[in-house]
């Protein structure tokens, strides 16, 4: 069996809101990757994929706080590490992030070679500025970036380019575990391409050992990622293979999400656009049955009461609804 | 220097250039708008009692005739011109005949080293009690910034005069009006010092208060704004300390305020104006003053045209120096 990079037992975070109220948006995750493996994280806007990309990193502060659960990266556990501790061993060089606002990540008035000096200070690594930069310019060159866009501040490159120099700047200390959350969102489809492919080599030749790709287009993840999971309301509802979860996805919340996008894939494509009715519950105030049973069309009275497990059926494929399998599948087939 | 800072430069300094021919014209032209005639008061202070009226005209038409008053509007323009060029600014009316050079050359130093130091003084305090306010909030933001926002909403004359009654008149700790003791001759006597340096808080801190208020709260909000950005939280999650992150964000959020403190320093000479009337501190802005009311051309078109002056090179410094401290800017400009 192979090593196993990152293991996360139970991991609960919450926001506490102005008004200290607990809002849980990450609910008792658990998740494993593999070196040289990707996940993919799927769910729409406010399901608690972006905050789960945040605890996962070990690191946090307000209004985000840590509960409970377990982080374990190559085998060192990471919860309940001082968060001085933290911020000098664990982010850049065990856990990477690549923010959402890509466009924006970089501090507007620092040039890109400068702030990367201070990503590498700020863990006390014992380099000159001279080997900073021999290392930035090769690290630079490998990944094919422009070697003088060290020299220059992110507003001066361009929407693409700059999402590439932040990828390179977040792993810059090659860290175990890159968590990249929808960096390729807010691009063109080419620019979106290049990112996407050097990540993948970036995978691939071993600069990083493992990565979580968050997107809230599930069918995006199928040419990207190994595993995807999908998430909901802050818990898992279901993780597969790629391959598993594009054309048989189990919880009706994946197949709503799959069939509310257009996929150019042989055997997707045909299918009729629905959307999914309805919006995410509070988290505040949380359901006490399913938390997808108010939207979802196959919900019974039951559904609305009793919180349904995670269900292991085997071979890494988990889903969370009090449905057998066979009865899901025989449904959506008859839908068909 | 690329090809585009120059481009952009050669356009800066033709804007200005056309900024200060109409600025120039503006400050011949709005004094004489005034009502009043500088001569008839000069006259009426001068004469005898017991004058004929024949002595009277006489006396007008030699003033005017002084003053250049008989020629014509182009006449009195090219004067004017003359002697700004020349560096005199041409004779006082109300102080005859002093050179107006030698009242601004007089005056000007007070208002300099009154106002400099206040004005830098109350930015930088402002700055860094928005700068507190924004990055501790609780305590600083609560009680701090409803006081400063009382104090910015003061207007000028308000505090001036509230500290003058407080300070000067009931607590006596501070001289009332003047810049020194009256009777001293300026010296570099210990004495003559110590005398400045008393008459010198009320005014200064007058202004220090007032400025204060205006740029903490902006700081305060910049603060916020950049405090909430992006790459905050970025560079949070590079492990980068906070200390380093708190020095990318208020180096940030400076960058609008430079604006403001080399606008304030551009604007100096009038803003001048109501601390000195106040606290009679003989700067330029009282010689401003007293030109105004004896509609004494010569001194208001000069104190105006260095306002202008200082304007219009404070902004272009400005300009300059944002340059090179916002990358935004400059690569906003320069392509």
């Amino acid at each position: 069996m192979a090593n196993k990079i990152l293991e996360v037992h139970e991991l609960t975070t919450k926001y506490i809101t102005r008004q200290g109220e607990d809002v849980y948006s990450v609910d008792h995750v658990s998740l494993d990757i593999e070196e040289g493996k990707s996940l993919g994280i799927a769910g729409e806007s406010g399901c608690g994929k972006s905050t789960l990309a945040l605890s996962l990193m070990g690191y946090y502060f307000a209004p985000l706080h840590y509960t409970s659960g377990e982080i374990i990266i190559d085998g060192k556990n990471i919860s309940g590490m001082d968060p001085d501790v933290v911020r000098k061993t664990v982010l850049g060089t065990e856990v990477a992030y690549i923010p959402q606002a890509a466009m924006n990540a970089m501090n507007p008035t620092r040039k890109v070679g400068k702030f990367i000096e201070d990503v590498i200070f700020a863990h006390e690594l014992k380099m000159t500025k001279e080997e900073i930069r021999e290392m930035a310019e090769q690290r630079f060159a490998k990944l094919g970036l422009p070697v003088d866009a060290l020299d220059k501040y992110s507003v001066e490159l361009s929407g693409g380019m700059r999402q590439r120099v932040v990828i390179a700047v977040s792993t810059i200390l090659s860290p175990k575990v890159l968590i990249a959350d929808e960096p390729s969102s807010a691009l063109d489809v080419t620019s979106q391409k290049m990112v996407i492919k050097m990540m993948k080599d970036m995978l691939n030749t071993g600069l990083v050992k493992s990565m979580i790709f968050i997107t809230h287009e599930l069918p995006l993840l199928y040419n990207v990622t190994d595993d995807i999971m999908v998430m909901y309301a802050g818990q898992i509802v279901e993780r597969g293979t790629a391959h598993e979860m594009v054309f048989d996805p189990i919880h009706p919340y994946s197949r709503g999400l799959m069939r509310s996008i257009l996929v150019p894939e042989e055997g997707t494509r045909d299918v009729k656009l629905t959307a999914i009715p309805g919006t995410p519950p509070n988290l505040k105030h949380p359901p006490a049955g399913c938390r997808f049973a108010d939207r979802c069309r196959y919900a019974t009275p039951s559904c609305k009461v009793v919180s349904p497990p995670l269900l292991d059926i085997g071979g890494g494929r988990t889903y969370r609804c009090s449905m057998p399998v066979e009865q899901l599948r025989e449904v959506y087939a008859s839908e068909d | 220097m690329t090809k585009g800072m120059r481009k952009y430069f050669k356009k800066k300094i033709f804007w200005f250039v056309i900024t200060f021919i109409a600025a120039v014209i503006l400050n011949f032209i709005l004094p004489r708008l005034m009502p009043g005639d500088p001569v008839n008061s000069i006259v009426g202070k001068n004469i005898s009692p017991g004058a004929t009226q024949e002595q009277v005209q006489e006396q007008i038409a030699y003033y005017q005739h002084q003053f250049g008053l008989d020629k014509d509007i182009f006449g009195q323009f090219w004067d004017f011109v003359k002697n700004a060029f020349n560096g005199t600014f041409g004779v006082s009316y109300s102080q005859y005949p002093r050179l107006v050079s030698d009242i601004i050359g007089s005056s000007i130093w007070w208002t300099v080293a009154l106002q400099l130091p206040a004005i830098l003084v109350g930015w930088l305090l402002g700055n860094l009690l928005g700068a507190l306010a924004a990055y501790k909030r609780s305590f600083y933001d609560k009680a701090l910034m409803p006081v400063t926002l009382f104090f910015s909403a003061i207007p000028a004359f308000g505090a001036a005069v509230i500290l003058l009654v407080v300070f000067a008149v009931n607590l006596k700790w501070a001289p009332v009006n003047g810049a020194f003791d009256p009777g001293m001759i300026p010296s570099f006597s210990w004495k003559f010092i110590s005398s400045v340096i008393a008459h010198y808080q009320l005014p200064f801190w007058s202004i220090v208060l007032i400025s204060i208020g205006g740029q903490a709260v902006g700081m305060r909000s910049m603060s916020i704004y950049e405090l909430n950005a992006d790459y905050v939280k970025y560079a949070r999650f590079l492990g980068i300390k906070d200390k380093k992150i708190v020095r990318y964000v208020f180096r940030n959020a400076m960058l609008p305020q430079v604006t403001g403190l080399a606008m304030s320093i551009g604007a100096m000479v009038g803003g001048a104006l109501v601390a000195e009337t106040i606290f009679s501190y003989p700067g330029l802005g009282m010689s401003m003053y007293a030109a105004i009311n004896s509609s004494d051309y010569p001194v208001i078109s000069a104190c105006t045209l260095i306002i202008t002056v200082m304007v219009l090179i404070a902004s272009f410094l400005l300009d300059i120096i944002y340059a090179f401290i916002d990358p935004r800017v400059k690569a906003a400009q320069f392509d």
